[in-house]
């Protein structure tokens, strides 16, 4: 397509939508639906109706598990519709592969690049032409990609192979090879993700394809992003789209709302801590990070039945760690864990289960669940030993399945069946929900929390946070990791500010502001402790 | 005299080398494009059994490409398991081994002679004569065909389209090639070298068939595949080598002043020996594609 029909659409001013006309729309979806086997009821694409103009970058904006990614591949051909019809220039297409779209002039740049990594550039290119298999076309190939990458100017050196290139160089490689084909329509999922240091320079390419008419379909989950990039944007939320907005017309507070939902904080209430017995006890805490630097340099604190003890802090500064060092997952190298009055450092973490500590991980997927197994031994995982879900050497299937059911209704984790489907299928979110359902069911002594809300809809976030305080009020100690300071606020009674395996600050509830916290996070606690007086 | 030595010990050990290099060039190709077989070794068993009678029925060229036809449909049978239907593929190796254990002793047995089947010298493989003893021409096609191999892997497209579904299956299925199809392809190709190389011990190497024919050479031939690093010319080089610690022991037991002191049964230990020994030298650095054993699925 490039030459003489670049120029039509870039003639036209592609920011006032109004004037264009229909047949401008190079691309367009229909009621897309998409359902994974086994995930029938809960579609990954709910009726989606989206479209693509010629000479427009068109953001796709969701958060992980919006749905944003399948949209993507079934608009390129690399997934197959389960209702709906996409068109091209208002013809309907059925795509069946990803050489399909290609030949309808759809090129898709995947999050994964999708580049093969001992080849070359012009290799990896090679790969996707037409013509003979005995051809050897690498000589054509290398010229190609040098014009491509003047035109586009995207500085890719075609002999170079794909594993010793940087990321950004991988990205704007992949973008080479999407070129190769002269594709009318462009969709890259994530481009970003790999590259933030370099997504300025790619955002410049893209804005030059658009004036030179190519429809562009740009995928994100960072706000910013779709401000500073599109011309209209599409939010999608679960699997359900929020609308689209044209971006100079739309700001950050609205975008927000859509991604989310309206999040206003429900009014916790919270009664006075009733007892003085301390659950967890730690004191001169030290251990080393996985990269062999110290994690944690001599952390002390207290948590009381009853109490919500917050962390605050850039992810990164002893947290994870000080979350496995108190569950038993990593060796302490100094200091101790007291746990109801008993020392359980560097015990395992059985011995610490049995201890009465749950624990929601900071890696739900690698952590939380074995993704292979199903729903229901994933929510009976850490209490398979003991009766009524098992007895001696064997299991009681209805009893955990009882027992499973009554988790998923009560915390609204949308599975498909117990005892069939791999925990691999299901959504974070729903995942998210099946740990917190398997770690608070029994009302535990003391609770680790990492991350308990993070990618959860606003209302999962607002039960998630609920739970929380009940477990309070019936006397949980709890350990709460968190980045959201408003989620700190709303359930802490203290906040401890953690910066490079240090505490370096400590909040009572009601002195703890977002500007305080905020203020004693950047700096790590050097200035703020004076200033705040 | 010396130089009759080296240069039958040379003769024994190419002809030695032929049924080695072809399994492992064949398997060279499987194991770019992403499937590992493990069945070699029943492959050589079978096809050296349907070659004999080939030869037999129509005379050693056809004993030949029946021995080739039988890989192939082997590897079809194979390669349609490990990736329309995502089986697992080291079982369905395995299965291919112990089905042609059962199949070929069984066989045997309607023969006449049980556990031995020899082909009569007519139907075998005309050799050319030298000073040195016979030269088979099996062993130029031995020769040739990894340098054939290593200008397809590396100098063509087709080349590179098998060794992208074997590194990043999803990056071959974005850039239109049908992935499915081509591992079946390449592995059924592979397996057919595997039995053109159990033809050739039958009709023309050894000039019969036992139960034990195949003699761990399917699995020798994984451990010159793991030699090469998937390079066709090192299987070449490899297949030599195993071949002439193969042939060493078949020399020793010629040699009476040798056989006193090193019983040959000890030497005939050496090719597997050897194979363990290169295995454990070079397998943690050996570079396989990514993909290797992995069944591809797209959603």
């Amino acid at each position: 397509m490039s030459g003489n029909e670049t120029k039509g659409p870039s003639t036209l001013n592609h920011k006032n939508e109004q004037v264009q006309e229909s047949d401008d729309i190079l691309l367009a979806g229909k009621d897309l639906c998409k359902g994974f086997p086994g995930v029938w009821q809960h579609l990954i694409l709910d009726h989606i109706d989206i479209d693509l103009r010629a000479g427009e970058i068109h953001t796709l904006l969701g958060e992980n598990g919006a749905g944003k990614t399948v949209i993507a591949n079934c608009l390129s051909g690399f997934y197959s519709l389960t209702e709906g019809q996409i068109y091209v220039k208002g013809q309907p297409v059925t795509l069946k592969s990803p050489a399909d779209g290609i030949r309808h002039g759809i090129g898709m740049v995947h999050q994964e690049l999708a580049l093969v990594k001992p080849f070359t550039i012009a290799q990896n290119i090679a790969l996707g032409l037409p013509g003979s298999d005995f051809s050897f076309p690498l000589p054509e190939v290398e010229a190609k990609v040098h014009e491509l990458s003047e035109t586009y100017k995207l500085s890719i050196d075609p002999l170079a192979k794909v594993e010793d290139l940087s990321a950004g160089e991988q990205q704007r490689a992949e973008i080479i090879k999407v070129l190769y084909h002269n594709p009318e329509i462009l969709i890259l999922d994530e481009p970003t993700s790999l590259i933030s240091a370099d997504a300025d320079r790619l955002f410049e390419v893209l804005e030059n394809m658009a004036k030179l008419g190519y429809g562009i379909l740009f995928i994100t989950h960072k706000i910013e992003e779709a401000l500073e990039v599109g011309d209209r944007v599409t939010v999608l939320r679960l699997g359900k789209s929020m609308g689209t907005r044209q971006t100079a017309r739309t700001d950050k507070s609205e975008l927000v709302k859509l991604m989310f939902g309206e999040h206003t904080p429900v009014h916790l209430d919270r009664k006075p801590i009733k007892s003085d017995t301390i659950v967890l006890d730690v004191k001169n805490l030290e251990a080393i990070a996985a990269d062999e630097e110290p994690a944690l340099q001599g952390v002390s604190f207290s948590i009381r039945e009853g109490e919500i003890l917050g962390f605050a802090g850039i992810s990164g500064n002893g947290q994870s760690e000080l979350a496995e060092v108190v569950t038993g997952m990593r060796p302490a190298t100094r200091g101790r864990v007291i746990i109801g009055g008993k020392d359980y450092t560097n015990r395992s973490p059985r011995e610490i289960i049995r201890a009465g500590v749950a624990h929601i991980p900071e890696k739900r997927r690698a952590m939380g669940v074995i993704e292979p197994m199903t729903t229901a031994e994933n929510v009976v995982l850490k209490d398979i030993r003991v009766a009524p879900f098992s007895r001696g050497s064997f299991v009681n299937k209805s009893q955990i399945t009882r027992h499973t059911n009554e988790i998923v209704s009560r915390f609204g984790a949308l599975v498909s069946d117990l005892w069939k489907s791999p925990a691999r299928i299901l959504s974070g979110g729903n995942i998210q929900r099946l740990i917190l359902g398997r770690e608070t069911w029994r009302i535990p002594q003391c609770l680790v929390a990492v991350y308990p809300a993070q990618g959860l809809d606003a209302k999962a976030i607002d039960h998630t946070w609920e739970l929380l305080m009940r477990l309070r009020e019936a006397g949980s100690a709890i350990l709460l990791v968190s980045e959201d300071l408003d989620e700190l606020i709303a359930l802490s009674d203290r906040i401890a500010v953690m910066s490079k395996g240090k505490i370096v600050g400590l909040f009572e509830a009601g002195e703890a502001t977002r500007e305080a916290l905020g203020l004693m996070i950047a700096t790590g606690g050097k200035s703020s402790t004076s200033k705040k007086g | 005299m010396n130089l009759d030595y080296a240069a039958g010990i040379l003769l024994g050990s190419l002809h030695a080398m032929v049924p080695i290099t072809l399994t492992a060039s064949g398997e060279v190709i499987g194991e770019s494009a992403g499937l590992f077989n493990i069945g070699l070794e029943g492959i050589i068993l079978v096809s050296a059994m349907t070659g004999a009678l080939g030869a037999e029925a129509a005379g050693p060229a056809v004993g030949l490409m029946v021995g080739l036809g039988t890989g192939f449909v082997i590897g079809l049978i194979f390669g349609g398991v490990c990736t329309y239907f995502k089986g697992v593929q080291l079982v369905a190796g395995v299965g291919i081994n112990l089905f042609a254990a059962g199949l070929v002793a069984f066989w045997l047995i309607h023969l006449g002679v049980p556990g031995h089947h020899a082909v009569a010298a007519e139907h075998q493989l005309a050799n050319i004569a030298t000073p040195f003893g016979d030269f088979s021409p099996m062993i130029l096609v031995a020769v040739a065909l990894p340098v054939f191999l290593y200008v397809l892997l590396f100098r063509t497209k087709l080349g590179l389209k098998i060794r992208a579904v074997g590194e990043n299956p999803q990056a071959a299925d974005v850039a239109g090639i049908k992935i499915h199809l081509l591992r079946l392809l390449a592995t059924a190709a592979g397996a057919s070298l595997a039995g053109l190389a159990g033809a050739y011990i039958s009709v023309d190497w050894l000039g019969s068939v036992t139960k034990e024919v195949s003699a761990g050479r399917g699995f020798i031939a994984l451990a010159t595949v793991v030699f090469s690093g998937l390079n066709p010319l090192l299987v070449l080089l490899g297949g030599f080598i195993f071949g002439f610690f193969d042939n060493l022991a078949v020399w020793v037991a010629t040699m009476p002043t040798i056989k006193k002191f090193i019983p040959w049964q000890f030497i005939a230990m050496a090719p597997y020996a050897v194979t363990l020994l290169v295995v454990a030298g070079v397998i943690g650095r050996a570079k396989f594609p990514a993909a290797i054993g992995i069944p591809y699925e797209r959603e």
